[in-house]
C-alpha cells in the first residue's frame, strides 16, 4: 500500500475509533418505550423537519423545530382549534373572577412521565419564575399586566394584575407551557437552563404525549410515548415513537417522504408543490388554515409616508391578486386589507373590500401628495421564499405605477436587525400566528408597541384599542376592535395582505391527524401526534 | 502549512534535486486549481528567452484541439453575456404555465412562477461572468503585488510566506458565508469577500515564481543599471511572473463563479440580478429541484461549461509554454 | 535524534500560530461586522431593557479587548464558552458532529487516494495518449462540478428510484453492532463520493505531471539503462518520489474539504460541523461559530502535523 493512501486510511481509521463510542448496543429487553401504555403500538412515526432543535427549554427556544419537540413534553394550558377559538387542553376553565384576578382551573388526571401529578403549584411556579427570571421568549411580552402568580388549590391558578385586561388570561393561556417544578427548580434560573440532560432513567421528564429520549444532533430526535395521556382520543399515544429527523434542504426531505424513509414533513410544502404531492402515490396533503398574516408597512417616520396619500398610492401599486395566484398558487386567503383576518372569524367584517390595484390612481395620488422623488427601499426577508418572490413581482407591479421599488432583500438576522431599527421606508413580513386581535392591535398600533412598524401615533386609534383591551366580554370587543381596523385601513397603518393556507405532506399509511392552525401547530401538535395511527 | 515539503517558503532558488519536492512547490496548490500551475524552472526558460516566447506559446496552443475549443466556450460565454438583452427578453412578471418542462416555446423550461429559465440562464451568465472577473481581477492584483514585494524586499517575504500559509489554511467557504451574512448579499460584497481569501493562492504561485527570478543574473544586471526598484519591478519582474498569472486569473475566475454560486444556493447571493447560483437556490426553495429537473440541469451545465473551459484552456496554455511536459517515454 | 526535536518544536508553534490566527480572524469578523446577537438570542420584539439584560449575560457588554482577552484566556484552559441559543458548551454542541465531520472527508480522502493514484499512473505511463487526455478530462469534469446538483440527482436516482442508498442521515436507528457499521457505510456512500469526486481531479493531476516529472530525472534513466523494466521503475521508483508531493496535497486539501463540505451535507442531511457553522451563522450564536473554526484549524493543524512528521522520519532532507 502507498504512504498516501495509508496516511488517508490512518485518517479514516482514527475517525472510525472515534465513531465506535457512539455505537449503540442493542437495548436490554424489548418494549422498552411500550411501558404498559394501553394503544395498538404501532411503529415509530418519523417526522422531517428542517432545522435542529436549538432550545430544549420552552420557555426560551422559539424556533419551529423547538415548539414542535417541546410541544410534545410540556403542556399548553388552552389550544386553539381550526376557528381560532381557545379550547381547553390542560386548563378545563379559565377567565376573570374580578377586575385584577384571572384564574386557570386546570385537569387533575395529568401526571409528568416520573409519576409525580400535575398540579396547579407546577402552573404558578412556571409563570412566577418567567416573571422573576425573564427568559427571553414570547411568554413574557404577553404577561405585562401581570404582577405575580399563585397556586391557591391543586388545580387552581390565579393571576393577580396590576390593571384590568380582557386579554391576558387567554393569551397567557396559550403561549405559556408548563414545564415539571421538580425538575426546573433545582438547576436554577429558567433563563439560563438548557434542559439538554435527560434524567437517570435515559428521557427527559414529559406530561407527554411523547419524551425525548435520544437527541442526536444535526441528525435525529427520538421521543418514546408516555403511559398516559388523557387528552388523546385512546388516553394514551398510538405511535410507540416519534422521531424527529432534520432534512436542512427541502428537496431531499420531499425525497425521503417519496422513499418512505420519512412519514410526515412538519414543515409547509412549497406551494409549487402542493399539486404534485396531492397526486402522488402512496402521499397525502392536508390542509392547515394559518393563523397570521403577510402584511406591508409604511415607515410613517419617513416625511413622504408620513402622508396619507403616498400610503395610499402605494397600496394601490401592488397587484395582491396576483401574488396570491402565482406566488401563492392561490393557497391564500383575502384578508381585505383589514387586520381583523377572516380565520378571526368572531371579529372579521364580512364585507372587506380590499385595495384596488390601480397604477393610474396610484399616479395621481402620488402626483396630489406633490412628491416627486417615488423611489422607496422594500426591505424583506431574503430567505423566505415567499416573501422574496412577492418582492420581486411588487417591483414591477409598482414600476407600472411610476414607483421605484428598491428591493433590499437581507439574510434573517440583518433583516430582524433592520426592522428593529426602523431601517426601511416599506416593510414586507409576515406573521405565523395572530391568535388574539386586541393583543395584536395593542403591539402594533399603540406608541411604542414592539412591532409597531408604522411608527403610527394616533390618539383616536389608540382610545379604541384600549378601549377594547377594558371589555372582558368578546361580544362587547367586536364593534371597538372592527371601529378600530376601520381606521387603520382607511388611513392605510398596516396594509395586511392575506392569510396564507399551509399544506402538509404526510404518507397515506397514516391517519387520525387533528389539525389546528398555523405551521406551529398544524398536524405536528400534540393531540394531534397522539391519535395519529397507521391502523384503518 | 506543510512548510517542508513546500521548498518555496525556504530555499526557492535553489534547482531542486528531488523532483518530488519540486512538484510541492508548484503543484501542491489545494482545492480545485491544483491542476494547471506551471513549474517554476520551465517559467524560467521562457523568460530569460524573451518576448518571442509570447509567439511561441500561442502557435503551441493553436495545435491543441482541446484548448482551442475551451477558448471557444469561453469566448461563447462572454458572448451570451454581452449579448443578453439580444437573446431574451429580462426574466421578470409571471407566466401562466408553472414549471414547465422545455418545449419549443421554453427552450429550458419555466420556473414556478412561469418564467423562462433560458432567459434567466443567459442574463444569469452577466453576473455570473461579473462576480468571477471582478473576483479574479481583485485578487490577481493584490495577490500578485504582495507576492512581487515580498520577492522584492527580502524582509518582508517571511511574513509574505507565513501571512499566506496562515489564509491558506483558513476553512474559507464558512468564512465566506459568515462574512455575506452579516454584510448583506450584494454583488460587490460576495466579489470582495471572493477576492479577500483568493488572493494567497495567487501570492503562494506567483511567490515562487518571482522568488525564482530575482536571483536571476539579468536581474542583477538590471540593479546595476538603475537604482529604481519601481523600473525594475515594472520593466522587468513583472512581465517575467505575468504568464503565471494568466493562468491564475483564469482559474481563480471559475473557482470564482463556484464560490458565487455555492454561496446563492445557501441564500446568500444577489437577489436584485439574475445569476446561475440564483437560479438553482429559487429551485432549492421551491423544493423543485428532483422533480422540475430542468431548473436544476441548465445553470448546473452553465457553470461547468465555464469552468471546465477555464480549466483546460489553462493547463493547454501551460502546456504551450512548457515544452517539457510534452509527452516523453 | 535533536534534528528531529527542533523541527517538531518549530512545526508545533507554527500550528499554535496558525490557530491563534483562526481564532482572531474570526473574533474580529464577528464582533466588527455589523449583526447585533441580541436579536438572536431573545424574540425580535423584546424590550430595550431586555435586550441590555441580554447583552450583559452573554458578557458583550464589554469593550472588545476585553472580551477578547477572556475568550482567548478561557481557550488556553479549553474552554470554548457556552451556546448563546441553546445555552450548553460549545464543545457538547460541536464534539458530536466532528466524528462526522471526519468520516466524511477521510472517507473522501481514501477514495481519492484509492482511486486517483491508479488513474494517475496510467494518464503518466501514457502521457499525450488519447487514454492522458481521457483521465485528466473526467478528473478536470469533476472539479468543475455543482455538488447540490450532483447531490440531488445522485439521491433521486440511486436513493428515491432504485432504492439502493438511503436519504439522508449517517446512519439507521435500530440496528445494532455489525449491522450498525453496515449502516454507517450505506449512508456514507454517496457524500463520500460527491465529495471524493471534486477532489480527484487535483490529485490525479499532480500526481500525473510530477510523475512525469520523475520519469524524466536520472535516476529513472538510470534505472531503465541498468535494464529494470519501465512498469518497476514507474510504479516503484518514480510513483515513490512523486507521491510525497501528492500525499501533500491530502494534507493541505483536508482544510478546504473539511470547511468545503458545508454543500455536501446541506444536501445530503449528513450531520457535520460544517453544517454546524451554517446554522450557527443564521442564528448569530458567537461562540459556536468561533469554536466551530477553532476546531477546524486544529483539524487542519494536526493533519499537517502529521504529515510534516512523516516527512521528517522518511526524507531526513526537510529537517532543515
Amino acid at each position: 500500500m502507498s504512504r498516501g493512501s495509508r496516511a488517508a486510511a490512518a485518517v479514516v481509521a482514527a475517525a472510525a475509533l472515534a465513531l465506535t463510542a457512539c455505537a449503540p448496543s442493542a437495548p436490554e429487553g424489548e418494549g422498552s418505550g411500550d411501558g404498559g401504555a394501553t394503544g395498538s403500538g404501532v411503529g415509530p412515526l418519523v417526522v422531517a423537519t428542517t432545522t435542529d432543535v436549538v432550545n430544549f427549554n420552552p420557555l426560551i427556544g422559539n424556533s419551529r423545530t423547538d415548539s414542535w419537540v417541546t410541544d410534545l413534553m410540556y403542556p399548553r394550558l388552552l389550544h386553539i382549534n381550526e376557528d381560532g377559538e381557545k379550547e381547553a387542553a390542560l386548563a378545563t376553565d379559565w377567565g376573570y373572577s374580578d377586575d385584577l384576578t384571572g384564574y386557570f382551573e386546570i385537569r387533575d388526571d395529568m401526571s409528568w412521565s416520573d409519576g409525580e401529578p400535575i398540579t396547579a403549584e407546577d402552573v404558578a411556579w412556571t409563570l412566577q419564575s418567567v416573571l422573576d427570571d425573564q427568559p427571553a421568549g414570547t411568554l413574557l411580552g404577553q404577561m405585562g399586566a401581570v404582577e405575580s402568580v399563585e397556586a391557591v388549590s391543586d388545580t387552581r391558578v390565579e393571576l393577580h394584575l396590576s390593571e384590568p385586561d380582557a386579554v391576558v388570561v387567554p393569551e397567557v393561556g396559550f403561549w405559556a407551557v408548563v414545564v415539571p417544578q421538580h425538575v426546573f427548580e433545582p438547576e436554577g434560573s429558567l433563563a439560563d437552563f438548557a434542559n439538554d440532560a435527560p434524567q437517570a432513567d435515559g428521557s427527559w421528564v414529559s406530561a407527554g404525549p411523547y419524551a425525548l429520549t435520544e437527541v442526536q444532533r444535526g441528525q435525529s430526535y427520538t421521543m418514546e410515548r408516555v403511559e398516559d395521556y388523557p387528552l388523546a382520543d385512546d388516553g394514551a399515544p398510538n405511535a410507540s415513537e416519534v422521531v424527529f429527523r432534520v432534512y436542512p434542504d427541502v428537496n431531499t426531505e420531499l425525497l425521503a417522504l417519496e422513499s418512505g424513509e420519512v412519514d410526515l414533513v412538519a414543515n409547509a410544502l412549497p406551494p409549487s408543490q402542493v399539486e404534485r404531492l396531492q397526486s402522488a402515490d402512496g402521499i397525502e396533503v392536508a390542509e392547515v388554515p394559518g393563523l397570521g398574516y403577510a402584511h406591508l408597512v409604511y415607515n410613517m417616520d419617513e416625511p413622504r409616508l408620513a402622508q396619507v396619500d403616498v400610503r395610499r398610492a402605494l397600496a394601490a401599486a401592488v397587484d395582491y391578486d396576483t401574488i396570491r395566484e402565482v406566488v401563492l398558487q392561490g393557497q391564500a386567503v383575502s384578508a381585505g386589507s383589514n387586520p381583523l383576518i377572516p380565520v378571526l372569524s368572531q371579529f372579521a367584517p364580512e364585507d372587506a373590500e380590499e385595495y384596488a390595484f390601480d397604477p393610474q390612481a396610484a399616479r395621481d395620488l402620488m402626483a396630489s401628495a406633490g412628491v416627486d422623488d417615488t423611489s422607496f427601499r422594500l426591505l424583506y426577508n431574503l430567505t423566505d421564499p415567499v416573501m422574496a418572490q412577492a418582492a420581486q413581482l411588487m417591483e414591477e407591479q409598482a414600476a407600472e405605477a411610476g414607483i421605484t421599488l428598491e428591493l433590499d432583500g437581507r439574510e434573517r438576522n440583518a433583516y430582524l436587525a433592520a426592522t428593529d431599527a426602523g431601517d426601511y421606508d416599506v416593510y414586507l413580513g409576515n406573521f405565523a400566528i395572530m391568535d388574539d386581535p386586541v393583543t395584536n392591535f395593542r403591539l402594533s398600533y399603540l406608541p411604542g408597541g414592539v412591532i409597531n412598524y408604522t411608527h403610527v401615533d394616533d390618539p383616536d386609534l389608540t382610545a379604541l384599542v384600549e378601549e377594547a383591551g377594558r371589555q372582558l366580554e368578546v361580544a362587547d370587543q367586536v364593534p371597538v376592535m372592527q371601529e378600530a381596523a376601520e381606521i387603520v385601513k382607511d388611513q392605510v397603518y398596516d396594509n395586511i395582505m392575506y392569510t396564507q393556507n399551509l399544506y402538509i405532506a404526510h404518507s397515506d399509511e397514516w391517519s387520525g391527524f387533528v389539525v389546528q392552525p398555523s405551521e406551529l401547530l398544524s398536524v405536528v401538535n400534540p393531540v394531534s401526534l397522539a391519535n395519529a395511527t397507521t391502523a384503518g | 502549512m506543510a512548510a517542508p515539503t513546500r521548498p518555496s517558503a525556504q530555499q526557492p532558488s535553489e534547482p531542486s534535486v528531488d523532483p518530488a519536492a519540486e512538484g510541492a512547490t508548484v503543484e501542491g496548490v489545494p482545492g480545485a486549481q491544483a491542476a494547471a500551475v506551471p513549474g517554476a524552472p520551465a517559467d524560467v526558460e521562457q523568460v530569460a528567452a524573451g518576448g518571442s516566447a509570447a509567439r511561441d506559446t500561442w502557435r503551441a496552443f493553436r495545435r491543441q484541439p482541446l484548448g482551442v475549443l475551451s477558448l471557444g466556450v469561453l469566448g461563447v460565454l462572454v458572448a451570451v453575456a454581452v449579448l443578453a438583452p439580444v437573446l431574451a427578453d429580462y426574466p421578470s412578471g409571471t407566466g401562466s404555465s408553472v414549471l414547465a418542462p422545455p418545449s419549443a416555446q421554453h427552450w429550458f423550461g419555466t420556473d414556478n412562477l412561469g418564467r423562462d429559465v433560458f432567459a434567466q440562464v443567459v442574463w444569469g451568465s452577466r453576473s455570473s461572468l461579473l462576480v468571477a472577473a471582478g473576483a479574479s481581477a481583485l485578487a490577481i492584483v493584490l495577490g500578485t503585488a504582495v507576492a512581487v514585494a515580498g520577492a522584492w524586499w527580502p524582509r518582508l517575504d517571511a511574513l509574505v510566506g507565513l501571512v499566506v500559509d496562515l489564509v491558506l489554511s483558513l476553512p474559507v467557504l464558512p468564512l465566506m458565508i459568515l462574512v455575506a451574512a452579516l454584510v448583506g448579499p450584494r454583488t460587490t460584497t460576495i466579489v470582495l469577500v471572493i477576492a479577500a481569501f483568493s488572493w494567497p493562492e495567487v501570492t503562494r504561485v506567483v511567490r515562487s515564481l518571482a522568488l525564482t527570478v530575482v536571483r536571476l543574473p539579468y536581474m542583477d544586471a538590471a540593479r546595476l543599471l538603475t537604482p529604481s526598484a519601481t523600473w525594475i519591478i515594472t520593466r522587468h519582474l513583472l512581465p517575467a511572473v505575468t504568464p503565471v498569472v494568466v493562468v491564475s486569473v483564469v482559474l481563480t475566475a471559475s473557482r470564482a463563479v463556484l464560490s458565487a454560486a455555492g454561496l446563492a444556493f445557501l441564500g446568500l447571493g444577489d437577489p436584485r440580478s439574475w445569476s446561475w447560483g440564483r437560479v438553482l437556490f429559487e429551485a432549492q426553495q421551491a423544493g423543485a429541484m428532483s422533480s422540475a429537473w430542468w431548473l436544476t440541469l441548465f445553470p448546473s451545465l452553465a457553470i461547468l461549461a465555464l469552468v471546465l473551459a477555464a480549466t483546460l484552456a489553462s493547463i493547454a496554455f501551460n502546456d504551450a509554454r512548457d515544452p517539457r511536459s510534452r509527452v516523453r517515454r | 535524534m535533536p534534528a528531529l526535536a527542533s523541527f517538531t518544536l518549530r512545526r508545533l508553534a507554527r500550528g499554535l500560530v496558525t490557530v491563534w490566527f483562526a481564532v482572531t480572524v474570526t473574533f474580529l469578523l464577528l464582533r466588527l461586522l455589523p449583526g447585533d446577537p441580541a436579536l438572536a438570542i431573545a424574540s425580535p420584539t423584546m424590550t430595550e431593557e431586555t435586550r441590555a439584560a441580554v447583552l450583559e449575560r452573554y458578557g458583550l457588554a464589554d469593550p472588545l479587548v476585553v472580551q477578547y482577552g477572556r475568550y482567548l484566556l478561557a481557550l488556553v484552559q479549553g474552554d470554548l464558552g457556552t451556546s448563546f441559543t441553546q445555552g450548553q458548551p460549545v464543545s457538547s454542541v460541536l464534539l458530536e458532529r466532528l466524528p462526522w465531520t471526519l468520516l466524511l472527508t477521510g472517507a473522501a480522502l481514501v477514495v481519492t487516494v484509492l482511486v486517483g493514484i491508479p488513474l494517475g499512473v496510467l494518464a503518466a505511463a501514457r502521457a499525450g495518449s488519447g487514454l492522458d487526455r481521457l483521465v485528466q478530462g473526467l478528473g478536470v469534469t469533476g472539479q468543475s462540478l455543482f455538488v447540490p446538483s450532483v447531490g440531488v440527482l445522485l439521491l433521486y436516482v440511486l436513493g428515491l428510484q432504485l432504492g439502493w442508498f438511503p436519504i439522508g442521515g449517517a446512519y439507521d436507528r435500530d440496528v445494532y453492532g455489525g449491522e450498525w457499521y453496515l449502516s454507517v457505510l450505506r449512508h456514507l456512500a454517496l457524500p463520500a463520493l460527491s465529495l471524493a469526486l471534486v477532489q480527484l481531479g487535483a490529485y490525479v493531476i499532480t500526481l500525473r505531471s510530477t510523475l512525469i516529472e520523475a520519469l524524466g530525472e536520472d535516476y529513472c534513466a538510470l534505472a531503465r539503462a541498468g535494464g529494470i523494466p519501465y512498469r518497476r521503475v514507474l510504479w516503484k521508483h518514480a510513483l515513490r518520489n512523486a507521491l510525497l508531493p501528492t500525499t501533500t496535497l491530502v494534507g493541505l486539501q483536508l482544510g478546504f474539504l473539511v470547511g468545503g463540505a458545508v454543500l455536501t451535507e446541506t444536501v445530503y442531511a449528513y450531520p457535520g460541523v460544517g453544517r454546524g457553522i451554517y446554522e450557527a451563522v443564521t442564528q448569530l450564536d458567537f461562540p459556536v461559530l468561533q469554536g466551530a473554526f477553532v476546531l477546524l484549524a486544529v483539524t487542519v493543524v494536526v493533519a499537517n502535523l502529521l504529515t510534516d512528521l512523516v516527512y521528517g522520519l522518511l526524507d531526513p532532507r526537510v529537517r532543515t
